[in-house]
């Protein structure tokens, strides 16, 4: 049995990252929480994570800027996989997320199923 | 037992009441989209138990007589198929089948590749994101998948394309992003463009016309299927397969089955990545 995989949620509103903490740790996952770009960028160098999930509009830092940020570094960690969560549903937006490495883009609000299935198919884990 | 499968008997409303149930118990989430999945084997559960009715065998199953609830869990979670299940007979095909095949190929002349029983789709569907993303010259020739199972109610799951997370996880989350679609219950929809590039049609490979219907193919899948008949079947089955084949055409079988233990009609091909059988003939040599 692999273990539990680790989710670091990046969103600047409490309220958003204590929602996905309830569902992902309901269904057996480890998170970690970032506030904006900058900080998410430290945990990430700092511990290995399976998946991050990540709000486009932050302070300091935003989400696009955050992923393509870590997509240049020649790291291992470059490469883990990553969700944009968006207020925002235009094509350019999708576009952008794409563009920048995101492996999903998903309109917020968010729900509990999708959320979860994004996150069991992209981390390869069953919760 | 070639010639159909037990079908369980429950209602809507019984059917539901058995996930309730399941769900209750084992915290294992089977909607209405898994029906033919979960009756498929229930029915079989029945058979074993030699229950009647739905009735007979939902009471069995609360009272967990001889721990049938485990029973039926194992039964709906071990055999659940995936995608890219027998990952190396796919990368067999892009990598040793499918180019000498090619190169016998006149103009416009299709590689015809036949998924046979194919069940909910997973297998066409496998083969067909395998060549996508595996073999670069899956844009210079004409590809035809055919997928077939007896089952039409299998079938009609196929063309509808819809999966559980639990059916992707051997998929790389790239792979999972260009070819599905999340729905708002969290199943996982294969995209429309890939949806229509195979066919599915109804074959039930012990009927000589059923299968000579479908014409000739390059390359055959039968995984896991042979291993149900009974010897005057399989005999008959491995003889339309080799109707089915194009003489140097292959068949892939599943990783704990021998055709040389079944048949002489064919060629063993020991390729790096898999064991196929070939039949005789043609231009392309294994």
């Amino acid at each position: 049995m692999a273990d539990p995989a680790r989710v670091l949620v990046t969103d600047d509103s409490a309220m958003a990252r204590r929602w996905c903490r309830h569902v992902l740790e309901g269904a057996g996952f480890v998170v970690e929480e970032a506030l904006n770009g900058i900080e998410a960028l430290e945990k990430v160098l700092a511990a290995p994570f399976d998946l991050i999930l990540v709000d486009v509009n932050m302070p300091r830092m935003d989400g696009m800027t955050f992923l393509r940020t870590l997509r240049r570094q020649s790291l291992p960690q470059g490469g883990i996989p990553a969700l944009v969560a968006s207020t925002e549903g235009g094509e350019q937006d999708r576009a952008a997320a794409r563009a920048a490495g995101a492996n999903f883009y998903l309109v917020k609000p968010l729900t509990e199923e999708v959320l979860l299935a994004h996150v069991a198919a992209l981390t390869g884990r069953l919760a | 037992m070639t010639d159909a499968r037990p079908v369980s008997a429950a209602t809507e409303e019984e059917f539901e009441r058995l996930c309730e149930f399941l769900y209750r118990r084992t915290g294992l989430a089977f909607t209405t989209a898994k029906r033919y999945y979960v009756d498929r084997r229930m029915a079989d559960r029945m058979a074993a138990t030699g229950s009647r009715s739905f009735a007979a065998y939902f009471a069995a199953l609360r009272a967990d007589v001889g721990g049938e609830v485990e029973q039926l869990v194992n039964s709906l979670t071990v055999n659940e198929t995936y995608f890219y299940r027998e990952e190396h007979q796919l990368r067999c095909l892009s990598s040793s089948l499918l180019g000498p095949l090619a190169a016998g190929k006149r103009l416009g002349e299709p590689i015809r590749i036949w998924s046979m029983p194919c069940s909910t789709g997973e297998e066409p569907y496998s083969i067909a994101i395998w060549l996508l993303e595996n073999w670069p010259e899956v844009d210079r020739h004409e590809i035809e998948i055919l997928g077939s199972d007896i089952d039409s109610s299998a079938l009609a799951a196929a063309a509808e394309g819809r999966y559980g997370t639990r059916a992707l996880s051997r998929l790389p989350p790239a792979v999972v992003a260009r070819y599905f679609e999340c729905t708002a219950d969290g199943e996982w929809r294969i995209v429309e463009g890939l949806r229509e590039s195979i066919q599915l049609g109804q074959a039930n490979l012990v009927n000589s016309e059923d299968v000579a219907r479908h014409g000739r193919f390059d390359v055959i899948f039968c995984r896991n299927l042979l291993i149900y008949f009974d010897d005057a079947s399989r005999r008959l089955a491995v003889e339309n397969l080799y109707d089915a084949l194009r003489p140097g055409g292959y068949i892939c079988l599943g990783h704990a089955e021998s055709m040389s233990r079944i048949s002489a009609l064919f060629e063993v091909c020991r390729f790096d990545d898999a064991i196929v059988y070939r039949r005789p003939g043609g231009k392309s040599h294994g």
